[in-house]
């Protein structure tokens, strides 16, 4: 495959439950772009989760491919060029891929927060950082408090998820992925399980984050953000791509009669 | 008939004072190690439980590398060593009775396997024995701990191990870091009550020799004929180690739920 753009590429990618009685994914094909905002929109049961955790083989796909940088990370082991600085020789070898290599680069944030309880703020975001990229403890306290800093929580790096508001909670969520200072961020549904006014404070971080540059796939419900902030929708029922395009052409040219339906409920 | 219970019978009880100590002591001991060994083998025996190892996991594809639907190689692809090797550990231990268990280490494995080097630890415990005990005790208390280790695991939301290992944590670092010590906090009663339990049924083990508190007592009454005397001390002494145990571990219990609690 030659050098491209996309920083995730999805080839024809299937996920089955109960032996094929319920088709999650039925033949996705996408490309996650660097600067994208990819927001995924559809039914309840389209399977617009499964295709995000599938993105960090948090779910193993049924069939098809993921490419992550051009290496296919839904296969055990993959081709790696290695050039001998001495005699410039080319050479290629087969290695394991480790997908927590992969997995460090795609931060994910989740409907639920899942934020670790048992640790205060400050730890639940440099722990990944100090376990993972052997960050040094102390470095990766000051990156995490300037983090906070920029969501308004550095009066929270003490605290413990549990005495923070659903919004806090997610703020958090957001910085502790920023920590590991992804290429791409996932979001599945990050408002979904919020109060009605703690919707905003999150979607503003979301909105901050893809001003930056940060390529992102967000799964959700907020048509206003996904106009806004979007650069591609996809529109998912039964486990495929429907209908694909700018939010011009989703929002206000839609082809699809599932998907006429479907903005005709929501919006 | 010379009275149920008397005063002189308690006194004469208490001229062995520094046996029933020694007994005491290792009682203490005797606990202490079998929750340390109980608790090791009951991580290793939960995790196995719980691990994903499959070494014929390649029979479940069918020659175009679908999932097959159904079969005897579905069936033997799905086979797990481990987690079998642990459960049918946990299994017998569970059904069978802990002396019949002790006897069989004690009796079998290290009097003809193998030979225990004879000694006594700080002049009185002798090691040939307790060492049996601890180990029989220790292998008995295992099994209980795993599945209540196990129960803990499978409590913890799985939104937790998806978060670590979307962070690029390892499994390993993901159980370590996340998940053992939120599990753990939550069967902090079960395995004080698991600890209270070994104290008691660790008198078992004067059947073999063991100079605890229940071979201290008997002792006492072998050499004074009292029956009473010897045996409430027996029961003074183990509830003073059972109750306040528990009381403390409920009390760190508390101090430990900061995160969960508001
Ligand atoms: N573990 C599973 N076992 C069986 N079926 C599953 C499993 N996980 C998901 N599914 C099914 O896969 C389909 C897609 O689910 P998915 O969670 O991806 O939908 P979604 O688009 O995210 O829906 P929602 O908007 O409700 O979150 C659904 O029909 C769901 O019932
Ligand atoms: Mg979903």
């Amino acid at each position: 495959m030659a050098q491209s753009a996309n920083l995730i590429h999805v080839e024809n990618l299937k996920k089955h439950y109960n032996k094929g009685a319920v088709r999650a994914l039925d033949g996705i094909t996408v490309d996650v772009n660097v600067g994208d905002v990819l927001v995924i929109i559809g039914p309840s049961g389209s399977g617009k989760s499964t295709l995000l955790r599938s993105l960090n083989l948090l779910e193993t796909p049924t069939e098809g491919s993921i490419f992550f940088h051009d290496v296919e990370i839904t296969k055990k082991k993959t081709r790696v060029e290695t050039v001998n600085p001495k005699t410039g020789k080319k050479s290629s070898k087969m290695v394991k891929i480790n997908i927590d290599d992969h997995r460090q680069k795609m931060g994910m944030v989740f409907q639920h927060f899942n934020l670790f309880p048992h640790k205060t703020i400050l730890e639940n975001m440099t722990l990944a950082p100090v376990k993972v990229k052997k960050m040094d403890k102390k470095a990766a306290e000051e990156k995490a408090m300037q983090l906070l800093a920029r969501v308004g929580l550095t009066d929270k790096a003490n605290a413990y998820p549990i005495q923070l508001s659903g919004g806090q909670k997610q703020r958090v969520a957001i910085v502790r992925a920023l920590a590991m200072e992804p290429e791409v961020m996932l979001f599945d549904e990050p408002t979904s399980a919020l109060d009605p006014e703690m919707v905003g404070e999150v979607l503003e971080v979301m909105k901050e984050l893809a001003k930056e540059g940060m390529t992102m796939a967000v799964v959700t419900h907020e048509m206003g953000f996904a106009r806004e902030v979007g650069n591609r929708v996809l529109f998912m029922d039964e486990g495929k791509i429907v209908e694909e395009g700018t939010p011009d052409e989703i929002f206000n040219h839609p082809k699809h009669p599932r998907l006429q339906d479907f903005l005709a409920k929501v919006l | 008939m010379k009275g149920f219970i008397t005063q002189v019978g308690f006194e004469k009880t208490f001229k062995y004072a520094e046996m029933i100590k020694e007994g005491l002591i290792v009682t203490i001991l005797l606990s202490i190690f079998t929750v340390v060994i109980g608790f090791i083998l009951g991580i290793i025996l939960a995790i196995m439980r719980l691990s994903d190892v499959r070494p014929f996991r390649f029979l479940s594809l069918d020659k175009n590398g679908r999932l097959r639907g159904n079969g005897i190689l579905l069936t033997i692809s799905k086979f797990n060593p481990l987690s079998f090797l642990a459960t049918a550990y946990v299994e017998i231990i569970r059904s069978t009775p802990v002396l019949v268990q002790i006897m069989i280490i004690y009796l079998g494995v290290f009097s003809q396997l193998i030979k225990l080097p004879r000694f006594t630890l700080f002049g009185f415990i002798r090691f040939e024995r307790f060492f049996p005990g601890v180990v029989a005790l220790g292998i008995n208390s295992g099994a209980y701990l795993c599945e209540i280790i196990r129960s803990g695991i499978q409590s913890i939301d799985g939104g937790q191990t998806e978060a670590a290992r979307s962070l690029g944590m390892s499994q390993g670092k993901t159980m370590s870091n996340i998940i053992l010590p939120q599990a753990l906090r939550n069967i902090l009663p079960a395995i004080a009550n698991e600890f209270v339990v070994i104290i008691k049924e660790s008198s078992i083990t004067y059947t073999i020799g063991v100079a605890d508190i229940m071979a201290a007592v008997n002792a006492v009454r072998g050499a004074t004929f009292l029956v009473m005397e010897p045996l409430l001390v027996a029961t003074a002494l183990y509830f003073l180690l059972c109750f306040p145990t528990s009381k403390l571990i409920a009390y760190f219990e508390r101090r430990m739920s900061r995160g969960t609690k508001r």
